[in-house]
């Protein structure tokens, strides 16, 4: 009796932590643990479609940003209105709507498709749930009742190119992080995630905008969150926000997010063009609506107003030569196109680019929106056109290159792993399983139906893939 | 209590118009205005509100006083114009509009109306093309700037220049409108009465299912779409998001449609809804048939009758020995037209075609013959001179085609007139008689086409197939005695034959319009298949028709930048120019370029020698306009961006597909090479740009025409090609 009152007051005495942390088998943020993209899940189907293995199916409106799964429960965001955004809470065994929370946005930005207002993927403690607006801000919900927390008013990110956000939060530890490299301030920063209360804000003066999550690594005993960004990985301190290192090896533009395997950080991106082409380029091809070489005001954003007034040093009213260079890209930074896949080692102090840079290739692999994806001791990368590749991870040596998958078009959602599979999804909607082998096997093409841009999530064997309207449970439990 | 219950009780009784920030605008309609002009009320109240945010007020008799006070209809409808305008209302025709400020006293106000109720609808939307409106195929776009409430200083008088524009609708291909449910084409007709079109054609073909009719015991069976094609979706369908999930691609209103009973009665609706959607627009409507062509169940009773030329051999029509003034032939043509009009008694005009491949010749000298004895034509003009005259020319119908194609007019003009001849056939169960119009008159025939036409009949004429070649023989139009005969001309804004590809020609029908209007000629009717891509050339017509003075360029600018912003047009003008190039290099290389039938993508394979140089240029004009058209929509303001990303991504589909047919070139000559290593190189990189053609319209499709695209090139260009690189691929794995 007293051991049994012991163990129900040991109980008791964890239950808090227990409710707030995630287990093993969630997937609590993009991509999952650490967005890693690998999940310990086992049992996953490999045959399914949108009309075979479905445990159940939901229509939640236009939306590209992934689910996330927490202790049973599935969160994920949706444009339910022309001007509302919604959170919803599923029963991760039923698909039963457990809670919905709508939102207004006010009047929503410029973007471009195939881009969404609901494109960031939530990210959740298993107590809370994390959520980014474009319009509104940073906002937590409550995980059982969907009822709000609070919520941070953020500046509204601009993208000279009107590519619009697509940023996501993540969870480290008692604190949700949120990096916005956006074009005009870019920055990140850390809050309380039980009051939403600033802890620090880092800005990133020398990226333009990008759209990697940051992750954690682990390396001799010290934890960085790291962040790739334009021609930079740099790892800061968690805690702190002070910028800790950089390796100076990246391109201009970062779609894709870095992985962490042990404590060695994988990145795989292009970048349109070659070394040469700066941002400037890129402006003068397509916001020079006249096309004589330099832009004039009218054809800059308005964000940009002051930005531009501030570059334009002869006051002629027009940004050109030497002022063009660096009015939007930072005269430290002048990283151009390229394509990269690179090991890079965890930890160390300052520039670590002649010291931490393990292997580079200059490959024509690696895809501008879809991250590596780790597993084992391979890396693995696809790209338009269903092109496939993969890498040992220890030495950058190709396995195979650009092979086909057999499944044409763009490529948005980025690979995920569990139980011997990579789980590749074409924008199409099919869904080409692999074997997680050293040689490329393709063990099934399944169609969901609709199109995906959305990174899969995978919880105790289910597999959660979410169209642009709607979200599909695949799981060997459907009869 | 009492002092929040009055302000609260004020705005529950007041509603949203007291919440509304903007300026109360009053119009008044007559007390007993027609439908058209109650319609254009709303209109003009929609468009108010949206403009301003306007709290619009709409009534019968003047208030005592406005703040804004717009005046609809004419002096014949209502009161309140017949006061004020006094002798300022100018003598308009029933198609003449005007926007003119008056005063009267203190009082000032606007005068929305024309001579017409249908001309004041039409007063009613160039009030909001006034403001910034921009009417486009596909929706309104409101100005990219709010502009200022002002209506004093008015004064715009419209008369047509052009009075009757017509718009064609149905036709054939699952390409073009004949896809189209009523649902779609209702929202095509909404945009086209704000562009001032006044009629739409509705062009049948023999084996549709919109008429059923009986003759001798025989009954109508045939009722298929586009030529009986079917068009399946699966999985491996690039484009596929376009089709929302459906498994095969059809018209909406035919879908579960399987029997003839069932395909004729939704094809009644359907064209029934098409003809009242486009009265209630104040629209005319015509349909147009082939009296001379009738399903293939209808040999059993027509002896001698010849299977037609024609996609798929649908129909048949009297053969060559066949003679004009066969009873059996008339009678079988006059329950046709019967039927036509029995199923459509609300229908103004029946246009009747003459047949493009005429088979009908042997009787030709006869028919002259009696042509002559009715009108004297032969005293006019010489049969061999003409004969010559056709078999001479530089049409598309030359040589012995066109001599072919004179002969069968003739000997089918002589049969309308004896057809036509009975009273009782054209009058609608109402009593009136229904407008006759004559289609594609042989060319040669125009100098003496009011000898050769029933009598009364108008003409609609075609000359050839494209905006571009009819241009290079304008110096015809002139010939025809449009003054005598009413006449108007066919406008291709985008051919089929052309194809599938993005298309302009605003510049050739720039000068028709100048032609038929130094002619005299009474309008056009338009004949395209692919709508998506005509928004600048409808524009131009529908502002040409009533301003002489207007250019391509100055519809242009006029249609881009009130709704854009400024610098916009520049680079849209680019892209607009750039496919207009790209369709004259196709039209003078390849007509029959990307024809929407079986193998238009595969007979690149088969064909001999490399990639013409030409398929080159074509391609850099179409990327070249897609940049341009992407640099428009960077710079431009957020409504119509969604308008210039469609553009990009037709523009887009355009280039991968010219991709996927130089691989597949390059492909079919290391076939011929024998190698095999370099074919599937060739093949695997044709399936994939066909794949990204299709994907890329698949993104911004937007209507039934576009998602044909998609449904025709995934089966007569995906599938293929996908089928030969497995074959290959499987031939080369043993």
């Amino acid at each position: 009796m007293p051991r049994i009152r012991f163990l129900i007051g040991l109980a008791i005495a964890l239950m808090p932590a227990l409710t707030a942390r995630v287990s093993a088998e969630d997937w609590p943020q993009f991509r999952g643990p650490n967005s890693s993209g690998v999940s310990t899940s086992r049992g996953l189907p490999t045959t399914f479609s949108h009309e075979d293995k479905v445990l159940w199916q939901a229509t939640l409106g236009d939306g590209i940003g992934s689910p996330v799964v927490a202790r049973g429960r599935v969160f994920s965001t949706a444009m339910t209105g022309p001007k509302k955004i919604a959170v919803f809470c599923h029963d991760a065994a039923t698909g039963k709507e457990v809670w919905k929370t709508e939102l207004d946005t006010g009047i929503l930005p410029r973007i471009t498709p195939p881009n969404s207002h609901a494109s960031s993927t939530p990210a959740t403690d298993g107590k809370r749930v994390f959520v980014y607006a474009s319009t509104i801000g940073l906002l937590a919900f409550d995980a059982t009742d969907g009822k709000e927390v609070w919520r941070l008013p953020l500046p509204r990110p601009a993208y000279l190119m009107d590519w619009g956000p697509g940023c996501s939060p993540i969870v480290f530890r008692d604190s949700v992080i949120f990096c916005q490299d956006d074009d005009l301030s870019p920055y990140v920063l850390a809050v309380d995630a039980a009051t939403g209360k600033q802890r620090w804000r880092t800005p990133r003066p020398d990226v333009i905008a990008g759209y990697a999550i940051p992750v954690l690594c682990t390396a001799g005993g010290r934890t960085d969150l790291v962040i790739a960004g334009t021609g930079r990985l740099k790892g800061y301190d968690p805690d702190t926000g002070k910028e800790r290192w950089t390796c100076n090896t990246l391109l201009r533009t970062i779609m894709t997010s870095p992985v962490v395997k042990d404590d060695v950080i994988y990145v795989a991106v292009q970048s349109y063009g070659d070394a040469g082409r700066t941002i400037k380029h890129a402006l003068l091809e397509w916001l020079d609506t006249n096309q004589d070489g330099k832009l004039s005001k009218a054809e800059v954003p308005r964000e940009f107003w002051d930005r531009f007034d501030a570059a334009d040093k002869n006051k002629d009213g027009f940004l050109s030569g030497d002022e063009l260079d660096t009015a939007f890209q930072h005269p430290s930074n002048m990283a151009g196109g390229g394509k990269i896949i690179q090991a890079v080692k965890g930890g160390g102090t300052g520039d670590v680019t002649k010291t931490h840079l393990l292997w580079n290739l200059t490959n024509k692999a690696p895809s501008d929106l879809v991250s590596p994806l780790v597993s084992g001791t391979r890396v693995f990368v696809v790209k338009a056109g269903g092109l496939s590749s993969c890498f040992d991870a220890a030495t950058g040596k190709s396995l195979w290159e650009k092979e086909r998958l057999r499944n044409f078009g763009d490529y948005y959602a980025s690979p995920v792993a569990a139980d011997g599979k990579i789980f590749v999804v074409g924008k199409n909607g099919f869904v080409i399983v692999l074997e997680d082998g050293p040689k490329l096997k393709i063990l099934a093409h399944n169609d969901m139906g609709g199109e995906v841009l959305a990174t899969p999530a995978i919880a105790d064997g289910r597999l959660f893939i979410r169209t642009r309207e709607k979200l599909y449970c695949i799981s060997n439990e459907a009869k | 209590m009492t002092r929040l219950a009055v302000p609260l009780l004020a705005l529950l009784v007041a509603g949203p118009s007291i919440l509304a920030a903007g300026p109360r605008i009053d119009v008044v309609i007559g007390p007993d205005a027609p439908r058209l002009e109650r319609f254009a009320a709303r209109e003009l109240t929609d468009q108010l509100r949206k403009l301003f945010d306007a709290r619009v007020q709409v009534s019968e008799k003047v208030p005592t006083s406005a703040e804004h006070l717009i005046l609809l209809g004419s002096p014949a409808t209502n009161p309140a114009v017949k006061e004020i305008a006094g002798d300022r209302w100018p003598k308009l025709t029933d198609q003449g509009h005007l926007l003119r400020s008056v005063s009267q006293g203190d009082r000032r106000a606007l005068l929305v109306g024309g001579g017409s109720p249908v001309a004041t609808l039409w007063a009613v939307y160039e009030l909001g093309h006034h403001f910034g409106i921009r009417y486009l195929l596909h929706g309104d776009v409101m100005p990219a700037e709010k502009p200022a409430l002002k209506l004093d200083g008015l004064d715009r008088v419209l008369e047509p220049t052009l009075r009757l524009r017509t718009w064609r609708t149905v036709n054939d291909f699952a390409i073009g409108p004949e896809s189209w449910g009523l649902a779609e084409q209702k929202r095509f007709l909404g945009q086209l009465a704000k562009l001032k079109f006044n009629r739409v054609m509705l062009a049948f073909y023999p084996w549709q299912p919109f008429v059923h009719y009986e003759f001798k015991g025989v009954k109508k069976r045939t009722a298929m779409l586009w030529y009986g094609w079917r068009y399946r979706v699966d999985g491996d369908t690039p484009g596929r998001a376009a089709f929302r999930g459906a498994k095969e691609f059809e018209n909406p209103d035919f879908a579960g449609k399987t029997t003839y009973e069932e395909k004729h009665k939704a094809g009644v609706a359907l064209a029934s809804g098409i003809i009242d959607a486009a009265h209630d627009l104040g629209m005319s409507a015509g349909l147009a048939i082939s009296p001379l062509e009738f399903p293939r169940e209808f040999a059993a009773v027509l002896p001698g009758a010849k299977v037609l030329k024609g996609l798929e051999d649908l129909t048949i029509g009297p053969g060559p020995k066949q003679p004009p003034d066969d009873p059996l032939l008339r009678e079988l043509a006059a329950t046709q037209v019967r039927a036509y009009l029995t199923t459509y008694p609300k229908v103004d005009a029946l246009y009747l075609t003459l047949p493009e491949f005429p088979d009908w010749v042997e009787h030709y000298e006869k028919a002259w013959q009696r042509l002559d004895a009715r009108t004297g034509v032969a005293k006019v003009v010489d049969l061999k001179q003409l004969m010559e005259s056709a078999r001479k020319r530089n049409l598309i119908a030359s040589g012995e085609r066109g001599f072919q194609a004179l002969r069968g007019n003739i000997a089918a003009l002589d049969f309308f007139h004896t057809l036509l001849a009975d009273p009782a056939l054209l009058r609608r169960p109402g009593g009136n008689k229904v407008e006759v119009v004559i289609i594609e008159v042989d060319p040669a025939l125009f100098p003496v086409l009011d000898k050769v036409l029933p009598p009364r009949a108008a003409a609609l004429h075609f000359v050839d197939y494209t905006a571009r070649r009819v241009t290079a023989h304008a110096d015809l139009l002139g010939q025809v005695p449009a003054r005598s005969v009413r006449s108007s001309l066919i406008f291709t804004l985008a051919d089929d034959n052309v194809g599938v590809l993005p298309q302009l020609t605003t510049s050739h029908l720039h000068t028709l319009v100048g032609r038929l209007r130094q002619h005299g000629w009474e309008g056009f009717s338009t004949r395209y298949w692919i709508p998506g891509d005509l928004n600048p050339a409808v524009h131009y017509l529908s502002r040409a028709a009533f301003d002489a003075r207007v250019t391509p360029q100055t519809a242009y600018d006029d249609l881009v930048t009130p709704i854009c912003g400024e610098g916009v047009v520049e680079r849209l003008v680019k892209a607009f120019d750039k496919i207009e190039e790209a369709t004259t290099l196709i039209d003078q290389n390849d007509i029959g370029f990307t024809f929407p039938v079986p193998g238009v993508v595969m007979k690149h394979y088969r064909a001999a020698g490399p990639p013409p140089a030409w398929w080159k240029k074509v391609r850099d004009l179409y990327a070249g306009a897609m940049d341009e058209m992407y640099r428009g929509q960077q710079r431009s303001h957020v409504g119509p961006r969604p308008f210039m990303l469609y553009h990009a991504k037709r523009l887009e589909f355009a280039v991968e597909y010219l991709n996927s047919i130089e691989a597949l070139r390059l492909a079919g000559q290391a076939k011929a090479k024998g190698d095999r290593a370099k074919q599937l190189e060739h093949l695997e990189k044709a399936v994939e740009s066909m794949y990204n053609a299709l994907s890329a319209l698949g993104e911004v499709a937007r209507d039934n025409s576009d998602r044909g695209v998609i449904a025709v090139l995934n089966e007569y260009g995906y599938r293929p090609l996908k089928a030969e690189f497995e074959a290959v691929e499987k031939a080369a794995r043993k």
